[in-house]
């Protein structure tokens, strides 16, 4: 038996799990329909972008509510999963979903899938016969993903960066290095039966300010982890930045150097896709502004390329929206994707030029590293500070990057801590910055970066 | 001169912590950043371990309440009369009156209360309250 396989068998035999059978799993993802894999959509649907919500309830009543809602609209289904299910904690995920279920009152925040099980779950899923995407948060999900793909859940969101530093304080970020590394194993085993599982990583991290090219270092460096263990389908994704002009040159620079890293590492047959995220920062509590905010993103999705959008909606400032405002944002976010065919090219050599270059000078550094292994030298690069996440709660952050917008509202680097990119790339940085000469003058801009879209 | 910030509790508000921080270094102060999460005693530590002059916690989801009723315990027993203790950000759990939130925290032991002033208004007062203690500006 495999080590692989030994280390599975511990982790499905969970008090939690009703009878893990690995044979019948497999058979079942072997014959499972090619539309529950987005793999497959983005192959055959070259031109569109898919749209995927957000979403995930705890009974398993409104999560099939949900879908029935999302089923016209939607090319993808979300499935968000609860926060106690994120800590592993599933004895509290199961008392409340009980009490989800006797008081008729959402007590989780997302589907608690451990609790339900894959055989249950399998209904849903397959009844509804769309791709279902895996949206969690959980630094070892080692268990989580085992369930999905059983459940015929065959996207799965999430990475050991972008899943510990927007999210945990504390979690020892080499352990989730370690974690995701035999989630990305598992993944690849079932990738080679039918159609691939894919990967996605989250490209928003902490969605405050965070500099281009942090994300695409960070959105390569989970993607070469990923490709390392044989994962053949992989989506790079970032979100809104709040510049229109800093979307297109992040897409173009982060499509072509996710291609260029992959060949350099030796994998040429891998499928590379771009997602965006509409405006992960705070929204307005008007409503209207919250559909122009809306369409905005709908309009720049469809200018970067976007195999697929995940959207929001009108009711994001108020809390967790409903299934009826969720599937009115997707249906308009359709509509419009639909009106913009054919959209002119964009090319901004200067800037494109000037990301292109503080990626590679980071990638440089961490290649540099001198560890034996590409996940220690992230590990390494994150612990001193190749790797700053602006506004990231994670003790192993180095916190001395700092970043304020632009006249264009260009996310401009002002501090670069101990980020390696060259002095001409800071230099150019700096040209764009204009903050006058009083002290507070920073952290006031800072402020008003943040609420740039209220 | 040395400051200890951090926010209180089981709460993960992060992008007001990181504000603090800046403002502080950009005011000239060293500052030792607990980060989110922290717990009493952890503040209390780090003050004793790095001799800071300044504690100041923060809270938002207004965990803060009840984190904080100790404070006056361990600021005897270490004998921490010489630091300045500061608390600010959302002091209560859903709407409460400054009038009443103030004077119950400087029973705690604070020596400043901010309950939803502004950051920069806030660290201003702090400043002059420095100068007035300690005789010099950081």
């Amino acid at each position: 038996m495999s080590l692989l396989q030994r280390d599975r068998d511990i982790i499905l035999s969970n008090e939690y799990v009703d009878n893990f059978d690995f044979a019948e799993v497999e058979e079942f993802v072997k014959n499972a329909s090619k539309n529950l894999f987005i793999s497959h959509a983005f192959k055959n649907n070259k031109g569109k972008t898919l749209v995927q919500p957000r979403g995930g309830f705890p009974t398993y009543d409104k999560m099939h509510a949900l879908y029935e809602q999302f089923a016209p609209v939607v090319d993808v289904l979300p499935m968000t999963i609860d926060s106690h299910t994120r800590l592993n904690d599933y004895g509290s995920a199961a008392k409340m979903l009980r009490l989800s279920e006797e008081t008729e009152t959402d007590l989780l925040n997302g589907y608690p899938l451990i609790n339900h099980g894959y055989r249950t779950t399998r209904k849903m899923v397959t009844h509804f016969d769309t791709p279902v995407s895996l949206r969690h948060g959980t630094p070892d999900a080692r268990l989580l993903i085992e369930l999905a793909i059983a459940s015929g859940v065959f996207e799965i969101e999430g990475g050991p960066i972008t899943y510990i530093l927007p999210y945990s304080k504390n979690f020892p970020q080499d352990k989730a290095f370690l974690y995701w590394k035999h989630v990305e194993r598992v993944c690849a085993k079932y990738s080679t039966i039918n159609e691939p599982i894919n990967r996605e990583s989250f490209g928003p991290l902490t969605a405050t300010l965070v500099p281009p090219c942090i994300t695409i270092v960070i959105q390569i460096a989970e993607m070469l982890l990923s490709l390392e263990e044989g994962v053949k389908s992989f989506s790079v994704s970032f979100a809104q930045t709040g510049s229109l002009n800093q979307d297109l040159v992040t897409s173009k620079v982060l499509r072509k150097l996710a291609t260029k890293y992959a060949h350099k590492i030796g994998v040429t047959d891998a499928t590379i896709n771009l997602v965006y995220h509409q405006w992960m920062g705070a929204f307005p509590r008007d409503k209207f502004k919250s559909d122009s905010l809306i369409d905005a993103g709908a309009m720049i999705a469809s200018m970067v390329g976007a195999d697929k959008i995940i959207t929001k909606t009108r009711a994001e400032a108020f809390g967790i929206p409903t299934k009826e405002d969720n599937a009115q944002a997707v249906a308009n976010v359709q509509y419009t994707l639909n009106m913009l065919r054919g959209i002119p090219a964009f090319v901004d050599e200067e800037e494109e030029e000037n990301l292109t270059n503080q990626v590679d000078e980071i990638f440089e550094a961490i290649f540099n590293d001198k560890a034996d292994t590409l996940w220690r030298k992230v590990f390494n690069s994150i612990k001193n500070g190749i790797i700053d996440v602006p506004f990231s709660p994670h003790i192993i952050n180095n916190n001395e990057l700092i970043t304020v917008r632009d006249k264009q509202s260009n996310i401009r680097i002002y501090k670069k801590g101990k980020l390696p990119i060259s002095d001409k790339s800071f230099k150019y940085e700096q040209s764009k910055i204009d903050l006058g000469q009083n002290p507070n003058s920073v952290v006031n801009q800072i402020i008003k970066d943040i609420g740039v879209m209220l | 001169m040395k400051v200890v910030i951090g926010v209180v509790g089981n709460d993960i508000h992060v992008v007001a912590n990181r504000l603090i921080d800046i403002s502080l270094q950009s005011r000239g102060y060293e500052v030792f950043n607990l980060g989110v999460n922290t717990y009493l005693e952890e503040f209390i530590d780090a003050v004793i371990e790095t001799d800071a002059k300044v504690l100041l916690i923060s809270s938002l989801n207004g965990e803060a309440e009840g984190w904080c009723r100790d404070l006056l315990h361990l600021k005897t027993k270490y004998k921490l009369d010489d630091v300045i203790f500061v608390i600010g950000g959302n002091l209560s759990v859903g709407e409460g009156e400054e009038s009443q939130i103030v004077p119950q925290f400087e029973e705690y032991g604070f020596d400043l209360v901010y309950h939803q002033k502004e950051l920069i208004v806030s660290l201003d007062s702090l400043d002059q309250f420095v100068q007035e203690k300690f005789g010099v500006l950081k």
